[in-house]
């Protein structure tokens, strides 16, 4: 059992660390672009100011314009740094009261490089009210992150990819919807990881109604802390 | 040299061009790859430059599209990451290649070396 249960969380680490190295991954890519931005802006000031020793006048709107890029990267890197720093943050505690918008809105915001390169926008629609829940964080972004993975996977001519948020029934579900049908079979012959990661956050992974949405349906039972006995797949209701 | 530059982030590849067009480069740019397609058949180009990474298509496919339709034009490619160099000269056969942050004198240095090579215009 001591094995099983060693198993177990080497396939949700090896499934966390994946997941991290992925966002990382499109984190620098996007300081890159940054970065990018800024050294043209520094290199048409070394331009003009080249210019102006050979006595050409630089227009003021043209150093205004290129102090506005500056200013406007600036502010998109701090952007892009506080999403990491609340991503990175999010393995701080195995167990907490989380506020579901806001970390569906951070696995979204955290993949929306990955999606505007498939043509797919991501919205993320708020419920009427508030929805919080006692989980591992970091294990149901990533669980989030898989599943709008394998919606994007389908999505092959882009499109519009929203998250709804719920209660029903006794349990939480988070719907992504996909622009078009979803397999049958999107549910089934889940990775071991996935499985696991599922049984460790006491969540479901069902079709919805019209076929276009993935549920990531999460039990009554909030989800025990990794490490715990966690139940199967299939969350317990009462 | 007519050049074309592709690349959707628009701030980078407005302000490239901007310093293209200091040195005496006749350049123009697209920020995707319908708008480099609409581009290049207004206007004949001998070089262009195309980001790795785009909404909707790489720029090896873009590549393939322009190559087809223009035989003459030369490519040359910017990655955001050196590891992505490997793939990129495994699959388009091309040495042309600079990783962002770009040196400018070094992509002019690159243009010139290309069209040099397999022949174009006058730089």
């Amino acid at each position: 059992m001591g094995g099983a249960m060693s198993e177990h969380a080497d396939h949700l680490g090896t499934q966390g660390l994946q997941f991290f190295g992925k966002v990382s991954a499109s984190i620098s890519h996007e300081l890159k672009n940054v970065l990018a931005v800024l050294n043209e802006n520094a290199g048409l000031m070394e331009d003009l100011s080249f210019a102006a020793e050979r006595g050409k006048a630089i227009a003021p709107e043209q150093l205004q314009r290129i102090s506005g890029n500056f200013s406007r990267q600036i502010r998109r890197a701090d952007a892009i740094l506080k999403v990491m720093n609340r991503f990175a943050h999010s393995v701080d505690h195995s167990r907490a009261r989380i506020d579901l918008t806001e970390l569906t809105t951070l696995v979204a915001t955290l993949a929306g490089r990955l999606a505007a390169m498939r043509n797919i926008t991501l919205d993320v629609i708020p419920p009427a009210e508030d929805i919080t829940w006692e989980t591992n964080p970091f294990l149901l972004e990533n669980l989030i992150w898989l599943s709008l993975e394998k919606v994007m996977a389908c999505s092959e001519g882009g499109g519009a990819v929203r998250f709804r948020l719920a209660k029903e029934a006794g349990e939480v579900v988070l719907s992504i919807t996909a622009p078009i049908q979803l397999p049958a079979d999107l549910v089934t012959n889940l990775p071991a990881g996935q499985v696991q990661l599922l049984s460790a956050l006491a969540a479901r992974l069902v079709l919805g109604p019209t076929g276009s949405e993935l549920e990531i349906r999460l039990g009554c039972r909030e989800s025990p802390a990794v490490g715990e006995e966690a139940t199967g797949g299939e969350g317990k209701k009462g | 040299m007519r050049v074309l530059l592709v690349d959707d982030e628009t701030e980078f590849v407005s302000t490239l061009a901007e310093r293209l067009s200091l040195r005496g480069i006749d350049v123009d740019y697209a920020t995707g790859v319908d708008d480099a397609l609409a581009i290049a058949s207004r206007k004949e180009y001998d070089l262009a430059v195309l980001d790795m990474k785009m909404p909707g298509a790489s720029g090896l496919e873009l590549k393939k599209q322009l190559a087809e339709k223009y035989p003459a034009m030369k490519f040359i490619f910017l990655t955001g990451h050196g590891s992505e160099n490997d793939y990129l000269l495994g699959s388009s056969g091309s040495e042309y290649y600079l990783v962002k942050p770009i040196n400018i004198d070094l992509l002019v240095s690159k243009m010139k070396e290309a069209l040099a090579r397999y022949g174009g215009s006058n730089v």
